[in-house]
């Protein structure tokens, strides 16, 4: 099921919380559990038993670790936890990353592995993360070993963040989990960043899909470099609006559930360098690397030649987690570079200058990446950046580029200054009656119009599917 | 906030939700959308095998869409935001100057091309009479100067000059007649068809080519049928703020009958009688099929008079032009290829067709993938 859908907002979402406010507090998991089975079982009827398999592994292990613990065998528990992690890597590779390997192997003539053609379960790069943190936080002593399997299972599968993220660590929603507090001030404040998400993913994301749409499907004979640029700077903004929305909407019901979840997005498009362009895009995948591959690794306090070497391996990991394509392995590798040449001596050469041009390199390098992110086969992406660089196959610009410009200027216009924090500095500026007066005025707008489109919608696709 | 005011935002969403889930439930459900002229998706009754293999979700979403309350009104409201944030398309169709919505005609898969001609040319290699051959540019050739500036635009006359190369028939062009004419209406503004001034003019086409004398538009009066068609461009766009086409007809119809046959459920014959103009069609939205009662796999127009009988293989567009050719022949045969599946060489042997016209629009010929049964 995906938020942004007719049939999730006007019947799943309220039936879930009519049902969940009637229920009296000790039973709500048993029956958010039922719905988040429910929930996911409608995208992946079959897969629903990988999941089965999931809770009840995952939740073993913390057991096993637990009294392996209490026991003094630290051997036992280590084993445990290597175990777990081999485990949801297993599942991991299994569904996501099998096939990419058998057609790699069999395209330089090592045919061994057979084509099983799985199609990837919905949401199985979130939650295996997920449940893998969760054992080793228990091992780490970070978080309390779950005992009721009714209450892990309603972690593992918790529906505003199963097949999305943000990637929520057990250590930060245990607590939650086991009590939280529900109050109409957390519901009211939900509902205006499920809104905001909302039309960030119908009203930004998926017009602006459109135009990179037009351009990711054309023939490099026609490409013009206008034209490549247009394309990426849809897609640049799609992929945000596509994103950080559906992560808003998870934060959004989150908080109507009464849960509070990490912030995943904090305007990555302001940042001045790549180093804090990571800081801010997608924060719950980077902290889980930084806390599970990075600092174990040895983290900064290394060598200098180590902590190269320890980025290469964390960004390969990021950027083949995006999707078992060489292309994503490609952009997790120019990033690593980026990020090693900024370690190395760029930033300290970025701080001397103005700020404008320190956006722009930023935001030219971003651009850059989302063409090899978007773009899986090679021919393909090498026509398209050439085509960014000057080399185009249908010149510098032509009519059709005027004319998606003309048409998409405004959507264009009202996601660049959507990407800064300038609307939510203004909207604190104002003063508490005018908010108050304008705020149901823009849940209702927003909600309107949002189903608008999704009504009309034969164009909604949602990019993280395939995360 | 004050914790009222935070119950009231909350009341106001749950509101918000609470009543379309009320309204959808409680609407009845309607079969078919006038507007949309489509059947609308059902409620569907969930199977074990569609629950596990996820059919029953995919089309139970298609329904909750399908029947969601004041769906048109929804439509209409999307499109006329489009055009607020300054996009001129909606749905694949542009907005086009004069009132006129025209739809995207992209680049053809050159494949599907090549073969739709070389079924055409088995079909002249297997009969014996003369096959002729054209095709129908539509608004977004004739009319390119309506679309919005630089509107991506594939070349349909490139696509005339390939079909006229490649193929065995003979071949005639409609091109010139109807560019000649641009500036009447000779296409709809809110549908896919020619209107029946501009099949007139693919008719002279179609005359000069087999050797008739057209009949002079003069010698016909023009009939006003119907000022309040909206057509099929006019539905996807959800496009609502253009003025209605008006239909027209030149040809009368007295003396002449129409029969379309069919079979029923048990495979047996049918024959059911049908009229050149079928008025009662102005009642309803799908007003274009007025023109022979729209789509049939087999029609015979019977027209009373001496002459030879003549086979159109054809789509839609020439429901409005068979009506001029009634003029030249006794009995004119119609075979819609998405419907009739038995041999054409056959059914010309059978009933002594004198002459062939293929005639399609160009963007139904190159996405068309029923040609194939031409050759057999």
């Amino acid at each position: 099921m995906v938020f942004s859908s007719p049939y999730f907002l006007f019947l799943y979402l309220p039936i879930v919380l009519l049902v969940y406010y009637l229920t009296p507090l000790k039973a709500r998991n048993a029956v958010l559990l039922v719905f988040n089975l429910i929930f996911y079982a409608w995208g992946e009827p079959v897969y629903i038993l990988i999941m089965f398999a999931s809770i009840a592994i995952d939740y073993t292990h913390g057991m096993l670790v637990e009294r392996c613990k209490r026991r003094g065998n630290d051997r036992a528990a280590r084993r445990a936890v290597a175990s777990s992690v081999i485990f949801n890597l297993a599942l991991l590779f299994f569904f996501k990353y099998w096939a990419f390997v058998a057609g790699s192997l069999a395209a330089i003539g090592l045919p061994f592995m057979p084509r099983l053609g799985l199609s990837l379960p919905i949401g199985i790069s979130f939650y295996t993360f997920q449940t893998m943190s969760y054992t080793i936080d228990v091992y780490r002593g970070d978080a309390g070993v779950q005992k009721n399997l009714i209450n892990f299972g309603t972690f593992v599968t918790l529906f505003p963040q199963l097949i999305a993220g943000p990637i929520i660590k057990y250590k930060d929603l245990g607590d939650q989990i086991d009590h939280r507090p529900h109050s109409p001030e957390q519901f009211a404040s939900g509902v205006q960043v499920f809104v905001v998400g909302l039309a960030k993913k119908v009203l930004l994301a998926n017009n602006l899909g459109l135009l990179w749409d037009a351009y990711k499907a054309l023939p490099a004979a026609e490409l013009t470099t206008a034209g490549a640029w247009l394309g990426v700077a849809a897609f640049t903004f799609q992929l945000y609006f596509d994103f950080s929305g559906y992560s808003d909407m998870a934060v959004g019901l989150g908080r109507m559930l009464g849960f509070e979840f990490m912030r995943n997005f904090n305007y990555p498009y302001i940042s001045r360098s790549i180093t804090e362009f990571w800081r801010r895009w997608h924060i719950s995948l980077g902290t889980w690397f930084r806390e599970y591959l990075y600092i174990p690794l040895g983290g900064n306090r290394v060598s200098t030649p180590r902590l190269f070497f320890n980025l290469l391996v964390v960004w390969a990991a990021t950027g083949i987690w995006h999707g078992a394509s060489w292309n994503f392995l490609l952009w997790g590798l120019y990033f690593a570079a980026l990020l090693i040449l900024e370690k190395a001596f760029l930033l300290k050469l970025l701080d001397k200058l103005p700020a404008l041009l320190r956006h722009l390199y930023t935001l030219f390098l971003v651009a850059v990446s989302w063409a090899i992110f978007a773009v899986e086969d090679f021919s393909q992406l090498g026509a398209y950046l050439k085509a960014m660089f000057g080399l185009a196959g249908g010149g510098l610009t032509d009519a059709a580029a005027w004319y998606y410009f003309r048409s998409f200027l405004p959507v264009l216009l009202i996601s660049a200054v959507a990407s800064t924090p300038l609307a939510a500095r203004l909207w604190r500026r104002l003063p508490e009656r005018s908010m108050r007066l304008l705020l149901p005025v823009l849940l209702l707008a927003g909600l309107v119009f949002s189903t608008a489109y999704l009504v009309d919608a034969t164009y909604n696709p949602f990019l993280y599917f395939r995360f | 906030m004050t914790k009222r005011y935070c119950i009231f935002i909350t009341a106001l969403f749950c509101a918000f939700l609470g009543l379309f889930l009320a309204a959808n439930t409680l609407s009845p459900d309607r079969d078919f959308s006038q507007l949309e002229n489509r059947a609308l998706q059902q409620l569907p009754a969930p199977s074990v095998k569609t629950l596990v293999s996820g059919a029953f979700m995919s089309d139970f979403e298609t329904y909750v869409n399908d029947q969601f309350v004041l769906r048109d009104g929804w439509i209409a409201l999307k499109s006329a935001t489009e055009l607020a944030l300054g996009k001129q398309e909606n749905n694949g169709v542009y907005f086009g100057k004069q009132d006129t919505l025209i739809t995207h005609f992209q680049a053809p898969d050159a494949g599907k091309v090549t073969n739709n001609l070389s079924y055409v040319n088995k079909f002249v290699e297997n009969v014996d009479i003369p096959v002729y051959f054209s095709l129908i540019p539509t608004q977004a050739c004739i009319w390119a100067d309506r679309l919005p500036e630089g509107a991506p635009n594939a070349s349909q006359t490139d696509l005339l000059t390939q079909a006229q190369a490649a193929t065995q028939a003979n071949w005639y062009d409609t091109y010139p007649s109807l560019w000649a004419h641009r500036d009447e209406d000779i296409f709809y503004r809110t549908d896919h068809h020619w209107t029946s001034l501009g099949a007139y003019y693919g008719y002279t086409a179609l005359a000069d080519a087999m050797g008739l004398e057209p009949v002079p538009l003069s010698e016909y009066a023009k009939t006003t049928v119907s000022t309040a068609f909206y057509g099929t461009v006019f539905s996807s766009s959800g496009v609502r703020w253009v003025r209605p086409d008006v239909i027209d007809t030149y040809v009368p119809d007295d003396g002449i009958s129409v029969t379309s046959y069919t079979y029923d459920k048990n495979g047996n014959p049918v024959e059911e009688p049908r009229q050149l103009y079928d008025k009662s069609f102005l009642a309803v939205k799908d007003k274009y099929a007025m023109f022979l009662g729209g789509q049939q796999s087999l029609g015979v127009i019977r027209t009373g008079r001496e002459g030879p009988k003549l086979l159109l293989i054809r789509d839609s567009y020439t429901d409005s032009l068979a009506p001029f050719l009634t003029a030249h022949y006794s009995e004119i045969h119609l075979i819609d290829l998405r419907y009739y599946k038995l041999s054409v060489a056959d059914y010309i042997k059978q009933n002594g067709i004198d002459a062939a016209v293929v005639l399609y629009s160009v963007p139904n010929f190159v996405t068309d993938s029923n040609l194939v049964w031409l050759g057999r």
